[in-house]
């Protein structure tokens, strides 16, 4: 049904069925190479574009971020984590790795002013998934500054140097807001599903 | 240089939402290979982190799937990664490291970085040869069918990795970001015995925080290899207790 729809995920696959179609894929399955695509093409475009911002830059980046995930199928290895952890990985580092790059100053400041509250704003709106609500809920349960700390870094793609400088905090409490943000968040999604 | 000081174990958080610098990156990275601990926190972040990507999603344009599929149908996939010569070890009993196969790869390149170095820094055909040499005695440990490799914390910074092969008695052993010590004073590495404890000689001067390779040879069993620290000049028994210790397995 995904193969007709490739917009829509009927949820986002398990864990266990990525690695599965990760293992195929290293094998040069293209078919379970699609299967990928569809289960994880809208999470990645949209994590890069929320990073990246620009639609034609993002699409190149997902594009690079997809064919990595072909390419390097067979270097994914389950005692490191999990495979959408794997994939999410490459996909932010991707994409943050585009705007440290390229990015002119003028433009970050503008992303600035925008990145720590519109998380919850889609640029499409995908039909609200589960996960997205799970999310939304579970970073809400942070304190103000954990989660500016931690949405600026993840979908802002700037550095704990630059997030306490946009802040006005110190570099040190930034640092530790990131890791006790995500830790609440890494308790909060394993406890609430 | 301001992160050398920091704990970075506070970094994880910053690691797993991709918010380092490359060159802080680089360093917690490091810091990850020789702490199990650490690798496991980072992951369990890392996995917390790229559920943030799901309130994202968005629809690409439809043109992208067939783009992408048909982009892969032409591209060479990378083959899996397959062990090399280095017989791996995922862990020893009784002494609390790992050997993770990340720090295999890893280490080889430092040490083939500090190889590089090595050989830069000299300059006539008569260094060279030796140099040549030294290398080769080094590769043939490396490379040696029965080598396993170990990267092991000193208790002040820092960390030490030691590629050892039973069959030549031998390791192969190079250190990254040990503290500096004045000049009065210098690092002196030790095979300590069940019986007697002999000096291996002195570690090489750091370059950029690592220091070359350094052969140990006449390893005994039951040996364990400690680095102190010691006046310049060398001590012939160690004065003080080890900044690292790390106990050699058995063949």
């Amino acid at each position: 049904m995904t193969a007709e729809l490739p917009g829509e995920r009927p949820r986002a696959a398990s864990g266990g069925e990525l690695a599965g179609l990760l293992a195929k894929v290293a094998r040069g399955d293209e078919a379970a190479f699609a299967g990928v695509y569809d289960h994880f093409a809208t999470v990645v475009y949209g994590v890069v574009r929320r990073v990246v911002r620009d639609p034609a830059q993002s699409e190149e980046v997902t594009q690079e971020v997809l064919l990595d995930v072909w390419r390097t199928a067979s270097r994914f290895d389950p005692s490191e984590g999990s495979a959408r952890s794997w994939l999410m990985t490459l996909a932010h580092r991707r994409a943050v790795d585009r705007v440290r790059s390229a990015q002119a100053s003028a433009e970050r400041e503008i992303r600035a002013s925008r990145a720590a509250t519109d998380y919850d704003v889609v640029v499409e709106e995908v039909e609200t998934r589960l996960d997205a609500q799970r999310v939304r809920r579970c970073l809400d349960s942070l304190t103000e500054l954990q989660r500016e700390s931690v949405t600026l870094a993840y979908y802002g793609g700037y550095t704990y140097r630059e997030v306490a400088a946009l802040l006005g905090v110190a570099v040190g409490t930034v640092k530790t807001r990131m890791r006790d943000g995500l830790i609440r968040l890494r308790d909060c999604l394993g406890t609430d599903s | 240089m301001r992160l050398r000081r920091t704990d970075p174990h506070t970094l994880a958080g910053a690691y797993a939402l991709d918010a380092l610098g490359a060159a802080d990156r680089e360093n917690f990275e490091r810091h990850l290979l020789g702490c199990e601990a650490c690798r496991a926190e980072a992951a369990g972040l890392r996995d917390a982190a790229g559920w943030l990507a799901e309130p994202a999603a968005a629809v690409p344009p439809a043109r992208l799937r067939a783009q992408v599929l048909a982009e892969a149908a032409r591209a060479r996939q990378q083959p899996p990664p397959v062990r090399g010569t280095a017989r791996v070890r995922r862990s020893w009993h009784g002494i609390g490291w790992r050997a993770p196969r990340l720090a295999v790869a890893m280490a080889g390149a430092g040490m083939l970085v500090a190889l590089a170095l090595g050989t830069l820094l000299l300059s006539t055909q008569h260094q060279l040869r030796v140099q040549e040499a030294h290398s080769s005695q080094i590769a043939a440990i490396m490379n040696a069918p029965d080598a396993d490799i170990m990267t092991v914390q000193a208790r002040t910074h820092g960390s030490a990795t030691v590629v050892m092969s039973h069959a030549a008695h031998a390791l192969v052993l190079t250190t990254a970001r040990l503290p500096a010590l004045p000049s009065t004073e210098c690092y002196q590495v030790w095979l300590m015995g069940t019986h007697r404890t002999r000096s291996a000689g002195r570690l090489p001067p750091p370059k950029q925080g690592m220091t070359p390779p350094m052969i140990v040879a006449g390893l005994a069993a039951g040996d364990q290899m400690g680095v102190t620290v010691e006046p310049t000049g060398g001590a012939s028994s160690p004065s003080a207790p080890p900044v690292l210790m790390l106990a050699l397995p058995a063949g």
